[in-house]
């Protein structure tokens, strides 16, 4: 499969040279090479446990670079803290927390050069602004537990986008969404992607990808294969999980 | 009135006050941090394995050698903690309760080679309320104030962390640093409570006002004050019931056990309180005729 257009590595959000990635010298995807430039959205499609994750905590530091590169920003993924932003799948946060969306939002403004005085004045300005882009302004003193989980997950949308990187990491931020969540944040992402932030999105949802992604990065069997998300998607039918969806996507494919 | 203020104008009874409202001040910010990272075992380990170092400390130094060695064996533990939660390969609780037995054991081997053995393991489990001393005192207040300045830096990234871990990595905090950081603190309130409430009743302190004020509040900031507030009135009424036991009634009710009971009756009442607030409204019915 054909590498696509990537971006110089110096001048990527995320490059990835070869990298395997695992735990305690364990790994859990080997020879992975992925770019992700400026501005562009790659998705990162696989099945369950197939390592999507945990390609996502390697670049944030929370899995380990057994071999290879990553680099964030042109600088080693280790001295890059701080660079990107995570969005998680909702699910996984627990809901009982007692902190409210704009609680929530905030923490995206956090800095550890920050220790002395974490919050000022604009950070709170941006962090409203950010909300208010996810149409969640009047749900700024609501605690985060009692929102619809559509709009948990535009909350922490609203996290990332205070946070102001020029990289977004978003694990699965699609399951179980409403259509209206679903859209302010594929909006919100075109929107990002258009300022220039990079967004690496890992999904289940094979439309969304095509629709958002001009890449697409397949995760199976310990191996990552990247390329055009056309191109990807032609390999899925019957193969990695994705029988039904991915036939039904070729089906509705324009010009079929 | 004169009898719910004029206990504590006997010297050991002010200076238990004293003793329990610093631990308020520093068990109720800390307490919220251990119910938000869902520490409660890691705080009861840390409460049990202070222990062989409060007797080595007896047994180098008397009374005196306590808190050192308290304080030793609460920073060893705290590191051994850290590193084997985040870098063992046995799963969390598991790890915590190896090291809690094995270091409780220590200590009661140690113990157990006193005379006054029953008396000593009794000191060591349950404190000495009615004795401390204005030094104590004075060492209570340096570790609280260390506990909440380091707290007042922190407080954020733990928060963070406690809430999305893998954010508070991306955004480029070391999260075994946080850990560290909050495993410390836990462990210089141990250090600070021990003598006082002994290291069983010290667990109470850093689980129940938290709990209690979750109850009550869905607020971190209202938590943390309201977590203190109850627990300095449970040293208060605590503290009362056993003098008016005592004196009055001629009844032994140990005070470290009486505050302790009377903050759990706090967060008794929260529950009964937590659950009213809670209970869904029903619209009046309307009568038509």
């Amino acid at each position: 499969m054909a590498e696509p257009t990537a971006a110089p590595v110096a001048d990527s959000a995320l490059h990835l040279a070869q990298a395997d990635v695992g735990y305690r010298r364990c790994a859990v995807l080997t020879d992975v090479n992925l770019t992700v430039a400026p501005g562009q959205i790659v998705a990162l499609v696989g099945a369950n446990g197939a390592g999507k994750s945990t390609l996502i905590k390697a670049v944030v530091g929370l899995a380990d670079v057994l071999a290879g590169t990553i680099t964030v920003a042109g600088r080693p993924a280790r001295q890059a803290r701080g660079a990107a932003a995570y969005v998680p799948q909702v699910d996984t946060l627990d809901a009982d927390f007692p902190v409210t969306a704009a609680d929530v939002v905030l923490m995206g403004r956090y800095r550890p050069t920050r220790w002395l005085r974490q919050i000022r004045p604009a950070d709170r300005a941006v962090a409203a602004d950010a909300l208010a882009r996810v149409g969640l302004a009047d749900r700024a003193r609501t605690r985060f537990g009692l929102l619809s989980g559509g709009q948990r997950q535009r909350v922490l949308l609203a996290r990332a986008i205070a946070a102001q990187t020029r990289l977004m990491l978003m694990d699965e931020p699609f399951n179980g969404l409403d259509v209206t969540s679903q859209d302010v944040i594929v909006t919100q992402l075109r929107d990002l992607a258009a300022a220039g932030t990079a967004v690496l999105l890992s999904t289940h949802d094979l439309r969304l990808a095509r629709d958002l992604a001009d890449t697409a990065c397949l995760i199976h069997g310990g191996r990552a294969v990247t390329g055009p998300t056309e191109q990807i998607l032609a390999e899925l039918p019957g193969t990695y999980g994705y029988g039904s969806q991915a036939a039904d996507l070729h089906a509705a494919r324009p010009g079929r | 009135m004169s009898s719910l203020v004029a206990p504590f104008s006997v010297p050991f009874m002010g200076r238990a006050l004293a003793e329990l409202l610093l631990l308020a001040l520093v068990c109720g910010p800390v307490s919220v941090l251990v119910f938000l990272r869902r520490l409660a075992f890691v705080a009861d380990a840390l409460t049990h394995t202070v222990f062989p170092g409060v007797v080595i400390g007896f047994l180098v130094a008397g009374w005196t050698g306590i808190a050192g060695g308290a304080l030793v064996a609460a920073l060893l533990t705290a590191v051994a903690l850290t590193v084997l939660t985040r870098w063992g390969r046995l799963s969390d609780d598991t790890t915590v309760a190896v090291l809690l037995t094995a270091m409780f054991s220590l200590g009661v081997v140690l113990v157990s080679r006193q005379h006054s053995y029953t008396s000593d393991l009794t000191a060591f489990l349950f404190g000495r309320l009615l004795t401390v001393t204005p030094a104590q005192l004075a060492q209570t207040a340096v570790l609280a104030a260390i506990v909440l300045t380091g707290l007042a830096v922190t407080a954020r990234p733990l928060i963070l962390r406690a809430f999305d871990p893998i954010a508070a990595a991306t955004a480029g905090y070391r999260l075994t640093l946080l850990d560290l950081g909050l495993n410390t603190a836990v462990a210089l309130v141990v250090v600070a409570a021990v003598q006082a409430v002994g290291t069983i009743l010290v667990i109470a302190l850093l689980i129940v006002p938290a709990a209690t004020a979750r109850l009550l509040t869905d607020r971190l900031t209202a938590m943390a004050v309201i977590a203190t507030a109850v627990t300095g009135l449970a040293a208060y009424l605590g503290l009362l019931a056993s003098w008016t036991a005592s004196v009055r009634y001629g009844v032994r009710l140990t005070s470290a056990a009486a505050v302790v009971l009377t903050l759990v009756a706090c967060y008794l009442l929260a529950l009964l309180a937590g659950h009213l607030r809670r209970r869904p409204h029903r619209p009046a019915a309307t009568v038509t005729r």
